[in-house]
């Protein structure tokens, strides 16, 4: 795939198939839909939810302007968003109905690095995501982030210092 | 401070490991759900074409796009106004006097001038400069509107000439219409006349006019009458022929009322109509009879003449056409002071929601 997109013009790059990038990039969305909700069972329905906005709108994908990853997660993300907005609505009115919030849950991800992460912001989990698990580089993951590429590296290192001395804490 | 893509690989080589080591693969169900999505449609509608296309690449197309239309109607504009042969609108006064000659029946008013060198006007009704004046058409009635600008040498002058036109006009069985004379000092002085002049006497009386300085500038306007005065006259004949018929019927004592009633008001209308088509024919004839003379004496020097230049017709397109893009620079420049504040506002209220939301997922991803 890289090797056809790169060895062709500009205006020649192939486009991929919807199945194939879904078959090729679902464990990746899931990961960084992981790392960022901290939660499997809202990851897992975010990931299918991600995938069905990706096949609606698969025709606006333009392979010129970025790997089908790269799109993905920016549809992830922004659907991630619209479910911490939805959360942070249901839990206020829960708040004001007078109820108990629910108690903190285990953390999805296993082992002291799973724990350490549970700690960690969600923005800092979904730069540790992007750019240690899914491989992104600092340019591409600045722009799923939305932030520029200085900033996306401050934040990664702020992150893994930050994970670094939890990890060293529970050790 | 800030990592590179390789920095934090070696820094934090055990985390990242760790990090990597953690079991995130997406369960077989999730799999399942989506490639239970299959492939989308490949064929997309005419208005999601349209959603696919880029504002900035659409404006980075429109834009040259636009000014190619623009510059391509600018040049058939030019080209297509700038005509044949025809050269600028100033006619001499003898062309004019000929083509007036062969009309039979003219319409549109023939203009001359502006002169472009101060005339030689002064050497009587008989000479050469009563040649350079366009005469009407005798016999034919006429709507004769002629003006004139006199430079004269001083204050002084303008006020003794001003009384010699005015009593030029009535000497020649005219009248002064108007007269408004503006003298101040350290300005240059202007005497503005209007006479009516018999259309009989108008060549010597602008010959004489023209007596009373150096000529500036002069326009003449001949439109001929003729055709207005017959459709007048046959109206008014028509008009008579039918009251005529009205008042014979009228005659008829076994006309029923109703009828008798109709016929009356008929009538009356034609009567009516008749003294309107017959008061215009006599405002026709007056405005025929006398010639409009508009006289501008000033003691201002006259603008340097130019000499007149005959441009090839590549030299009017491109003109013209510099004309027409001049005319749609305005348009847009317009058009761009009307929309530019709503365009602001726009994009005040598109960085304003931008900011908020940035706001938002940070406060969204910044909570532990």
């Amino acid at each position: 795939m890289n090797a056809v997109t790169t060895s062709l013009p500009r205006f020649a790059v192939e486009r991929p198939s919807f199945a194939g990038v879904a078959e090729a990039e679902l464990d990746a969305v899931h990961r960084y839909l992981l790392f960022l909700t901290g939660d499997r069972s809202a990851a897992e329905d975010l990931t299918g939810e991600t995938f069905e906005k990706a096949f609606r709108s698969w025709r606006r994908f333009d392979p010129r302007r970025g790997s089908p990853r790269t799109w993905l997660c920016q549809i992830a993300r922004s659907t991630a968003l619209d479910h911490f907005r939805a959360e942070e609505r249901r839990w206020r009115r829960e708040e004001r109905a007078g109820r108990d919030l629910p108690p903190d849950a285990e953390p999805d991800l296993p082992g002291p690095a799973g724990a350490a992460l549970a700690k960690l912001a969600p923005a800092d989990r979904e730069v540790v995501a992007l750019r240690v698990l899914l491989d992104l580089d600092g340019p591409t993951a600045a722009r799923v982030l939305g932030i520029s590429p200085t900033a996306c590296s401050t934040r990664l290192s702020r992150a893994l210092k930050r994970l670094e001395e939890l990890t060293d804490a529970r050790d | 401070m800030p990592v590179t893509d390789t920095d934090f690989e070696r820094e934090f080589a055990e985390l990242v490991a760790e990090i990597r080591a953690l079991p995130t693969a997406a369960p077989a169900q999730l799999r399942d759900r989506v490639r239970a999505l299959g492939e989308p449609e490949p064929q997309a509608s005419w208005w999601e074409g349209i959603r696919l296309i880029r504002p900035r690449r659409a404006l980075l197309v429109l834009a040259p796009a636009c000014l190619t239309v623009l510059v391509a109607a600018a040049m058939v504009h030019g080209l297509l106004s700038s005509g044949g042969e025809k050269t600028a609108a100033t006619v001499t006064a003898e062309q004019a006097q000929r083509d007036l000659g062969r009309r039979t029946k003219t319409s549109p008013p023939v203009v001359f001038g502006p002169v472009t060198s101060p005339l030689d006007l002064q050497s009587g009704s008989s000479g050469a400069g009563s040649a350079l004046v366009p005469a009407p058409v005798r016999g034919r009635p006429t709507d004769y509107d002629a003006f004139l600008r006199v430079r004269v040498k001083d204050l002084e002058t303008l006020s003794r000439r001003s009384a010699d036109a005015m009593r030029l006009a009535r000497s020649l069985g005219g009248y002064v219409e108007s007269v408004e004379q503006t003298t101040a000092v350290g300005a240059p002085g202007q005497a503005d006349l209007v006479l009516r002049v018999p259309v009989a006497r108008v060549e010597q009386a602008l010959v004489r006019l023209a007596g009373l300085g150096t000529v500036v500038e002069q326009h003449v306007s001949i439109r001929d009458l003729q055709a207005t005065v017959d459709a007048q006259r046959r109206r008014i004949r028509n008009l008579r022929v039918r009251i005529a018929r009205i008042v014979e019927a009228l005659r008829d004592p076994s006309l029923a009322a109703d009828v008798k009633l109709n016929l009356q008001l008929q009538l009356e209308d034609a009567r009516h109509s008749l003294t309107a088509a017959t008061g215009s024919n006599k405002a026709t004839l007056r405005e025929a009879a006398l010639s409009q003379v508009s006289v501008s004496l000033t003691t201002q020097h006259a603008v340097a003449a130019t000499k007149p230049h005959h441009r090839g017709r590549l030299d009017r397109a491109a003109r013209d056409a510099a004309g027409f893009l001049a005319s749609a620079g305005a348009v847009v420049l317009y058009l761009l002071i009307v929309v530019s504040p709503l365009v602001l506002l726009a994009l005040a209220w598109l960085f304003a929601a931008r900011a908020y939301r940035r706001r938002e997922e940070r406060r969204l991803l910044a909570e532990v």
